[in-house]
């Protein structure tokens, strides 16, 4: 078999979701700001993008969410698993290969520490922008005010999905879950 | 905003929305650092996933009652004045710091 399962759900949660997740807030962002109100000149007519904007922020959203649920629940155990008394190859237990080495511990103690707690905070800042763009779009496309505050959200969540992205490729780099 | 060049107050909603969302950011880092300075962990949900799995349940469920709190008092009322944007923003960020694994080193 080319790829372990491990392997697939890593792929899953890093690059399908989580790459996905950036594009999505990546478009999002574009969207808002092109499309944000210039002072107050009565904004054009929004309805068409307004929907493809609500839909897009849903699927960022729900992306966002299957990234941290399936990396807390699917990825994170793999990489935790503790070996038996005894275990010299350590290749199968990321934890404790990355802990075994001086210089790589700092992965776990800072790279993942930080990765399990970060990425639901963009998730809920995501949620909440999509909650707007589905229930409140005229708002979103109107008031600049609203519309600056989802845009500084989305800004915050594509940096936090990022930094944990990155931190997520340098673990597995030198631990992969294969 | 109407013709006349008045903005229309947001609806109160999006205003629920978006704190929360801080609120929640906040609990997520303030249950982190509890447990980080050993004086509270949240209980495990999910055995192989550890402690992480209860921090982030409860701060989810914080985020949640949260929002459905502000919502069941804002929906209905159009709120003037800036959207808690910089308020929000605020909390985001302590609670991002509070998740910063070298200031537990602090604790």
């Amino acid at each position: 078999m080319l790829f372990s399962d491990r392997s697939i759900w890593t792929m899953v949660h890093g690059i399908v979701l989580g790459g996905g997740s950036l594009l999505g807030i990546t478009a999002l962002l574009t969207a808002l700001t092109l499309l944000r109100p210039a002072g107050r000149e009565a904004p054009p007519a929004v309805a068409a993008p307004s929907k493809m904007i609500a839909l897009a922020a849903l699927c960022t959203s729900v992306m966002l969410w299957l990234t941290v649920v399936i990396g807390t629940y699917v990825s994170f155990p793999t990489y935790r698993a503790v070996p038996p008394p005894g275990t010299t190859d350590l290749g199968a237990y990321p934890k404790s290969l990355i802990q075994s080495n001086p210089q790589t511990a700092w992965l776990h103690s800072f790279a993942m520490e930080s990765k399990e707690h970060v990425p639901w905070i963009a998730a809920m800042l995501v949620t909440a922008v999509a909650f707007t763009a589905m229930r409140h779009h005229r708002s979103l496309l109107q008031d600049a005010r609203v519309n600056g505050t989802a845009r500084l959200f989305l800004v915050m969540a594509f940096l936090l999905v990022a930094y944990a992205s990155v931190l997520g490729i340098f673990v597995n780099k030198v631990a992969p879950l294969a | 905003m109407t013709s006349q060049g008045h903005e229309a107050p947001a609806p109160g909603a999006v205003h629920a929305a978006f704190l929360a969302a801080g609120i929640g950011s906040f609990a997520m880092g303030f249950i982190t650092v509890l447990h980080e300075a050993g004086v509270y962990s949240a209980p495990t949900i999910y055995g192989p996933a550890g402690g992480v799995s209860g921090r982030t349940t409860f701060a989810v469920a914080a985020w949640l009652i949260a929002w459905a709190v502000l919502h069941r008092l804002w929906r209905r009322r159009p709120i003037r004045g800036a959207v808690p944007g910089v308020a929000c923003a605020l909390l985001v960020l302590a609670g991002l710091l509070c998740t910063f694994p070298p200031l537990w080193q602090l604790l």
